[in-house]
């Protein structure tokens, strides 16, 4: 008996077989003794379940059990906190400090490159006084030059204990 | 007013619930009345935890799926329309919370190639038919048991079908829907699962 004829029998058993294969199953009923005796198979074991699943009780008393679902809908149900709202000096801060901070920056930037800085900087950084370094800038050709000299020509330099590595 | 009538209006005014019929007591508790869903989670609270733990056949899960199915009750109270009965409503609820569980831990589960024989399907057709009923002359404390048992043994997606269509008396294409599966494969789980119930039943019965 395949498969697709065994399937048919159980739905025959459900009636969830529409009534053209149900009369096949019928037909297939009268000659083949094996699908009646998987009909018979399946049919008692369906009598066998129907009013007798084990009758089971929850193991915990009315009232415990309603204050944890209780607990829960509440906890559901309650409202969302309210964002509080800053206070105006917290406003302020919030606005304050990075403007404090640009206006710094700005000030630096002015000062460096502004009327009262050196304008077109013919030397504009020292790397460090023991290599001896100068750094020339020209603005109007946007070129650095870094000049290193060796042995460095300065005090550290010239010192008779001469420069030290720490 | 007669005196029935004017208890039922006490009742339904958050008196005392106990004795106020069901439809009464779920308009209530649609209004927000939680004394009335109190006492309708007092009289379903054993049916649905029974059918909690008939699918996860664990006690502590089946508690906390039953209590999750009341909370959202709650919750979705103003959709129950009365199609259907408010316990029958509520089992559908713990129902689809148990096999949302049930698939969080299939993917975690490790299955044993036995299993996944099963799943697959064709071993039943190698079990031989069973001829002779396997349940008759048992007292019915001691079939239930039996059945009890032979239910254990199964896989979780063959039992849940076969409480799904002989307990919950649900069609195969409401089982499909509910399972998010084929009709073919509700079938297939079911015949399967008839039929290891025959074989089990009747090696119980052989062994008395």
């Amino acid at each position: 008996m395949d498969n697709e004829v065994e399937l048919k029998l159980q739905a025959f058993l459900d009636g969830e077989l529409p009534e053209a294969e149900a009369r096949e199953v019928v037909r297939t009923l009268a000659q083949d003794q094996q699908a009646v005796l998987l009909l018979a198979e399946l049919r008692n074991t369906r009598q066998a379940l129907v009013g007798f699943e084990k009758v089971v009780t929850l193991p915990e008393s009315r009232e415990f059990f309603w204050s944890k679902i209780q607990r829960e809908i509440s906890r559901l149900d309650a409202p969302a906190r309210p964002v509080e709202k800053p206070s105006l000096l917290a406003s302020w801060r919030r606005f304050l400090v990075p403007a404090g901070a640009v206006a710094a920056m700005l000030t630096v930037v002015f000062i460096a490159i502004g009327p009262f800085g050196a304008g077109t900087l013919a030397q504009t950084d020292v790397a460090s006084d023991d290599s001896g370094a100068f750094t020339y800038r020209d603005e109007n050709a946007q070129t650095t030059l870094v000049w290193v000299s060796y042995p460095a020509e300065n005090e550290v330099a010239d010192s008779p204990a001469g420069p030290t590595l720490e | 007013m007669n005196i029935a009538a004017l208890r039922a209006v006490e009742t339904m005014n958050g008196k005392d619930h106990s004795s106020a019929e069901e439809p009464g007591l779920v308009k209530a508790a649609q209004k927000g009345d939680m004394a009335a869903f109190e006492e309708l989670v007092a009289r379903h609270r054993d049916k649905i935890y029974a059918r909690a733990f008939s699918m996860m056949r664990n006690e502590e899960e089946a508690i906390d799926l039953s209590q999750e199915a009341w909370v959202k009750g709650w919750q979705r109270l103003a959709q129950f329309q009365g199609e259907s009965s408010f316990g029958t409503w509520m089992t559908r609820i713990v129902i689809n919370l148990c096999l949302d569980q049930l698939r969080k831990q299939k993917r975690q589960r490790t299955e044993s190639i036995e299993a996944m024989d099963e799943e697959s399907g064709g071993v039943e057709r190698q079990m031989p038919v069973v001829t002779v009923n396997p349940t008759a002359g048992l007292e019915r404390a001691e079939l239930r048991q039996r059945i009890d048992k032979a239910l254990g043994q199964l896989s979780h997606e063959h039992r849940t079908v076969l409480i799904l269509h002989e307990f919950e008396e649900m069609e195969y294409k409401q089982i499909a829907k509910t399972m998010e599966c084929s009709i073919g494969t509700v079938m297939s789980r079911l015949f399967y699962a008839r039929r290891k119930m025959a074989a089990l039943l009747a090696d119980m019965k052989k062994n008395q």
